[in-house]
C-alpha cells in the first residue's frame, strides 16, 4: 500500500492504493468519479480520457505512483455547470447514443479545441481515431466539434 | 482512502436527482441508497406506464432497457404524445422486473421496441387523458365534448375554465380505466414526428449518467472470473490457498452457471481481484470442443454443402434448370464470427437480503432474468427484482443472463453482495457470437434473364432459439434462413436451403441477428448476375421487384413498395452519374422481417495502395410512422457502423478451442477517420411503426462491396473486405 496525493478537478485528496494502480481506478473507486470509463485497460478505446495540464491522458495507462502529486481534470470538472462548449454541442447535435465513450470522447475532443481552436476535418481525425464508440456515433461528434470550435473561436 | 469526501458525496447526490434539459431523469438506485420520495397517497395510476401526483408531477416508467436506441425519449414521447403533458414537466423511471411490471414485456429485443409499445403505451396515454377530462367534466358539471387536453391542464373552451392534471387526480382515480379509448389521428400528434432530443444527453455529457459499472452497493465485494480459456474447460484444481493469502482476497470459488465455467476471485477492491486473478492457476479438463478451430469448422460448412439441406422455400424446379442452363453462375460467399463488443463490459451486482435477491445488470432482459434466477435457485419469482441501468451497449449480447446468473451464483455462495466484473479480453473472447457462415449461390442465367437461383447457406444457428430441425415453421419464422428464405426477388425457380452444423461457440443474435450473412451473399451475387447480364444493378432489381406482394407464411413481401425505396435512395445518390476511376457506387436492399424496407447505396474510393475508403452512404428507409427523426437518423448512422466494421475491420477467429482476438486491437471498430457521409431519407407514413435498430446493418457490406466491384472489377466475397 502507497499513500498518493493526487488533486482531481481542484480538490486535493491522499489515497492509499497499491502503487501499481491504475489512475481509473484511483478516481472511479476511490473517489468515486465514475464518469470517467472502462473500455479497454489498455489505452487504445479511449473511453477513460481524462486531461492532465490541459492535455487527454488514458487514466487506464498512468499508475497511482505515476500520478502522485500531479493535478487531473475529469469530465465532472470540465466545466462548472455542464456547459462547456463540447458539452453544450453535443447536447444539441444528439451525439450520444449509449453514452459510454462520451465523457472519454468529449475531453478528448475538448483538449484538441485548447490547443488548435479551429481543427479541420484531418486534425479531428487525428485527435479522435484512437477512440472507439461502438454505437458509430463519429458523424454526429465531428459536427458536434465543429460546433464547439465555432464557439470557442469567436 | 479519501481525505475529503466532499465531492465524491455530493456527486452521487447529484445521480440521483438531476435535472435534464427538458425531463427531470431518474434512475433506480440500491435501495439501500438515498430512495426517491415515497409516492403520495392520492396519486392517479391507470396503468403501469404512468401515473400522476397531485403536486402536477407526470411520472413514466420506461419498459424497455436503454442502450443507446433512445428508448428513453421515444417511449415517453408515445404517452406524452397521447396524454398530452408537458414534456418539461415529466419525470422518468425505469422499470424493474417483477411488482407492477409483472406479466409486462421488458425484454428489449428484435428492433422492437417501438413497434412493441406503440399501441399499449399510446392507449395508457389516451385512457389517463380521457378520464382526467371526465375528472372536470363531472367537477365543472359540463358535457366532457366541450373539454380539452392541453399540455397538462383540461380546458373548458367555453368558459376558459382550466384545471391541472394534478388538481383533477383524487377525482379521476376514482373513475374506470376506459379499455379502448380513442387515440389521436397522426394530425393532431404533438411530439411523435418531431426531432426530440435524447433525455439522457445532459447527464452522459456530464459524467452523471449511471451505467452498471457505475454502480455500487453497501459492503460489496468485486468479482472477476477466469472462465475456461478453451470451450468445454472443466476446473479440476485450483492454488486456492496462494491466492486466498494476498491481502484483500475474501474467497475463491468455482462458477458453473456462466457462458463457461470458471473460478471467480472475490476480493476488497476491484483492482485487488484482477491483480490476485493473475496468480491464479487453474489446471482444466478438456473434451474435444477444446480442439475447435475456425478452419476446420470451413471445412466441416464446406462438406455439409456437398449433400442436401434443410429446404426452407422451394419455388419452381431449380435442379432441371441449372442443369439444362447453357450458362450457370456460382459464386461462395463467407461471413466470419463477429463480437458484439459493447463498450462497457460485462458486469452485474447480485445481494441477497433475507429472502430477496436483487440484481442490477445492463441487461436487455431484465424480466426473463427472474424466470431464470428463480427456476435456478428455487426462489420464488416475487422475490426477485432485477434493475436496469443505463447500458454501454447491447446489440444482442445482453440478451443473455450469463453475466447474471454467475454473479448471482457467486453472491450466493460468497454470503455478501457481489460485483462481477469482464475485462475487455474477458468480453472478447467470450461472447455470443455471430455465427460463421458459407453461402454457396447457383444461378441459371439464359436469354438475358436469370431462370434459377439457389442459395444455400451453412453455418450453427444462434443458440437461444434451441435446435432449429424440430419444429420447420418454427425455425422458418424465427431463425436460420433470413435473407435467403424471404428474398423479395421474383425469380422462376428459386430455392434457400439450410445446414445446421454444430460448433462449440456460443452464438446469438448481434444485430440484425441472421440478415448480415444472408442478404451479403444475395445482393452480392445479384450484382454477379446483372454484370452477366450486362445490366445496370438498380435496373435489374426493379426488373425482379416487378410483381405482386408476396406473402411467406404472414410475413408480406412488399415489392413495390422496395422499389419505391429503391428508387429514393437512387435520386438521392445521383446513381448513374460518373464516378471517376478508381471509385464506385454500389447498392443493396432489404425488408427485414416483412417490415422496414431499405436501400442503400455506398460510393467507395481505393487508393494506390488498394485500401477501400467508403466515402458516403445513402439511405432510403421505408418503416411506418417515424417517432422521433432524430432518433431514426442516428440508429441509422449507428447501423450502418455497425455494418461497416464488420465489413471492413474485424473478424473473431478461434483455434484451440478459443478465441485469437483479446480487444479493439486485434477485433478492431471503425474509428472517426473511417466515418462515411451518411444521408437518410424516409419514405413518409403513418403505418404503425416498424423496427430501425436492426435494419440499416443489412444493406452496408454488399452495397460496399458491391462499389468495390464498380471501382476496380474485383468481386469481394469474405468479410473483412480485402483488395
Amino acid at each position: 500500500m502507497k499513500t498518493v496525493s493526487i488533486t482531481v478537478n481542484g480538490w486535493k485528496h491522499n489515497v492509499e492504493a497499491p502503487g501499481d494502480t491504475p489512475l481509473l481506478w484511483i478516481i472511479r473507486d476511490h473517489l468515486g468519479l465514475t464518469g470517467t470509463k472502462y473500455g479497454c485497460g489498455v489505452g487504445i478505446c479511449g473511453a477513460c480520457t481524462i486531461h492532465e495540464k490541459g492535455e487527454a491522458v488514458r487514466s487506464c495507462q498512468i499508475s497511482a505512483l505515476e500520478a502522485d502529486g500531479s493535478e487531473f481534470t475529469t469530465i465532472e470538472g470540465l466545466s462548472k455547470n455542464g456547459d462547456h462548449p463540447c458539452q453544450k454541442a453535443w447536447i444539441e447535435e444528439d451525439v450520444s447514443q449509449c453514452g459510454f465513450c462520451q465523457p472519454g470522447m468529449i475531453m478528448t475532443a475538448a483538449a484538441l479545441l485548447e490547443t488548435n481552436k479551429k481543427p479541420d476535418d484531418n486534425a479531428i481525425d487525428d485527435a479522435m481515431s484512437a477512440s472507439v464508440c461502438r454505437c458509430g456515433t463519429y458523424f454526429r461528434m465531428r459536427k458536434a466539434i465543429k460546433r464547439a470550435s465555432e464557439v470557442m473561436s469567436k | 482512502m479519501t481525505t475529503d469526501p466532499k465531492p465524491n458525496r455530493r456527486e452521487f447526490i447529484r445521480n440521483i436527482s438531476s435535472a435534464g434539459a427538458g425531463l427531470i431523469l431518474a434512475i433506480n438506485l440500491p435501495r439501500s441508497g438515498r430512495a426517491f420520495s415515497a409516492a403520495p397517497a392520492k396519486e392517479f395510476a391507470p396503468s403501469a406506464y404512468l401515473s400522476i401526483s397531485p403536486d402536477n408531477k407526470i411520472t413514466i416508467w420506461v419498459t424497455r432497457s436503454e442502450m443507446g436506441q433512445g428508448v428513453r425519449t421515444a417511449l415517453p414521447m408515445m404517452i406524452a404524445d397521447e396524454l398530452e403533458a408537458d414534456w418539461k414537466t415529466i419525470v422518468l423511471k425505469q422499470a424493474s422486473s417483477g411488482g407492477k411490471f409483472a406479466g409486462i414485456r421488458l425484454r428489449t429485443s428484435g428492433s422492437g421496441s417501438i413497434y412493441g409499445t406503440w399501441t399499449p403505451l399510446r392507449t395508457a396515454g389516451a385512457a389517463a387523458r380521457t378520464m382526467l377530462k371526465r375528472a372536470a367534466a363531472s367537477r365543472w358539471r359540463v358535457p366532457e365534448e366541450r373539454l380539452r387536453a392541453e399540455n397538462g391542464r383540461i380546458v373548458d373552451k367555453e368558459t376558459g375554465m382550466r384545471l391541472t392534471y394534478g388538481e383533477l387526480c383524487e377525482e379521476a382515480a376514482g373513475l374506470p380505466v376506459p379499455e379502448n379509448p380513442k387515440l389521436k389521428s397522426p394530425s393532431e400528434f404533438r411530439y411523435i414526428g418531431k426531432r426530440v432530443l435524447r433525455v439522457d444527453s445532459p447527464d452522459i455529457v456530464t459524467g452523471r449518467a449511471i451505467f452498471g459499472q457505475d454502480l455500487s452497493v453497501p459492503g460489496m465485494k468485486h468479482a472477476v472470473i477466469e472462465h475456461a480459456p478453451r470451450f468445454g474447460g472443466k476446473p479440476l484444481k485450483w492454488n486456492e490457498e496462494q491466492v486466498l493469502a494476498i491481502p484483500g482476497v475474501r474467497t475463491v470459488v468455482p462458477v458453473t452457471l456462466g457462458i463457461k465455467q470458471g473460478i471467480a476471485v472475490v476480493a476488497d477492491t476491484l483492482w485487488t481481484a484482477m491483480k490476485a486473478r493473475d496468480e491464479l492457476k487453474v489446471s482444466w479438463e478438456y473434451g474435444t470442443d477444446a480442439e475447435f478451430s475456425t478452419d476446420a469448422y470451413r471445412t466441416s460448412l464446406q462438406e455439409a454443402l456437398k449433400g442436401t439441406g434443410y429446404r426452407t422455400r422451394e419455388e419452381g424446379d431449380p435442379d432441371t434448370a441449372l442443369r439444362n442452363s447453357r450458362k450457370t453462375l456460382s459464386a461462395v460467399y463467407e461471413y466470419p464470427f463477429q463480437s458484439h463488443s459493447p463498450l462497457e463490459t460485462m458486469n452485474c451486482i447480485a445481494r441477497f437480503d433475507k429472502d430477496l435477491c436483487e440484481v442490477w445488470s445492463g441487461t436487455q432482459t431484465p424480466d426473463v432474468a427472474s424466470i431464470l434466477i428463480s427456476r435456478q435457485f428455487g426462489f420464488p419469482e416475487d422475490k426477485i427484482t432485477v434493475h436496469t441501468p443505463l447500458i454501454g451497449g447491447g446489440f444482442g449480447r445482453r440478451l443473455f443472463a450469463d453475466q447474471i446468473l454467475e454473479t448471482v451464483e457467486i453472491a450466493n455462495s460468497a454470503g455478501v453482495p457481489v460485483k462481477v466484473f469482464w475485462t475487455r479480453a474477458d468480453d472478447t473472447r467470450d461472447g455470443f457470437f455471430q455465427p460463421f457462415s458459407i453461402c454457396e449461390m447457383k444461378a441459371s442465367v439464359e436469354d438475358g434473364s436469370v431462370k434459377a437461383v439457389t442459395h444455400r447457406t451453412a453455418s450453427s444457428d444462434h443458440s437461444m432459439s434451441g435446435p432449429p430441425l424440430k419444429d420447420l415453421k418454427r425455425y422458418i419464422d424465427l431463425l436460420a434462413p433470413w435473407g435467403a428464405y424471404d428474398s423479395p426477388y421474383l425469380i422462376p425457380a428459386y430455392r434457400a436451403e439450410y445446414f445446421h452444423i454444430d460448433a462449440p461457440v456460443p452464438t446469438g443474435p448481434w444485430r440484425a441477428v441472421w440478415y448480415p450473412q444472408n442478404v451479403f451473399a444475395r445482393e452480392c451475387f445479384l450484382d454477379e448476375i446483372a454484370a452477366e447480364l450486362g445490366k445496370d444493378p438498380l435496373e435489374f432489381r426493379m426488373e425482379l421487384l416487378d410483381g405482386p406482394d408476396l406473402d411467406l407464411n404472414g410475413t408480406i413481401i412488399r415489392r413495390k413498395a422496395l422499389r419505391n425505396v429503391l428508387k429514393l435512395a437512387a435520386a438521392k445518390a445521383g446513381w448513374g452519374s460518373p464516378t471517376g476511376a478508381r471509385r464506385g457506387r454500389g447498392i443493396a436492399c432489404n425488408i427485414y422481417r416483412g417490415a422496414s424496407l431499405m436501400a442503400q447505396i455506398a460510393e467507395v474510393s481505393v487508393n494506390g495502395k488498394n485500401e477501400i475508403k467508403v466515402d458516403r452512404i445513402v439511405c432510403a428507409v421505408e418503416c411506418g410512422q417515424v417517432v422521433n427523426p432524430l432518433g431514426l437518423e442516428g440508429q441509422i448512422e449507428s447501423g450502418i457502423v455497425w455494418g461497416l466494421s464488420a465489413a471492413l475491420k474485424g473478424e473473431i477467429t478461434f483455434k484451440n478451442g478459443a478465441a485469437e482476438q483479446s480487444s479493439y486491437g486485434d477485433f478492431d471498430v471503425l474509428r472517426m477517420n473511417e466515418m462515411p457521409v451518411v444521408e437518410v431519407f424516409t419514405v413518409p407514413s403513418t403505418e404503425r411503426p416498424q423496427g430501425i435498430g436492426e435494419p440499416p446493418v443489412v444493406p452496408v457490406a454488399p452495397a460496399v462491396s458491391n462499389a468495390v466491384f464498380a471501382a476496380t472489377g474485383k468481386r469481394l466475397r469474405k468479410l473483412p473486405l480485402r483488395l
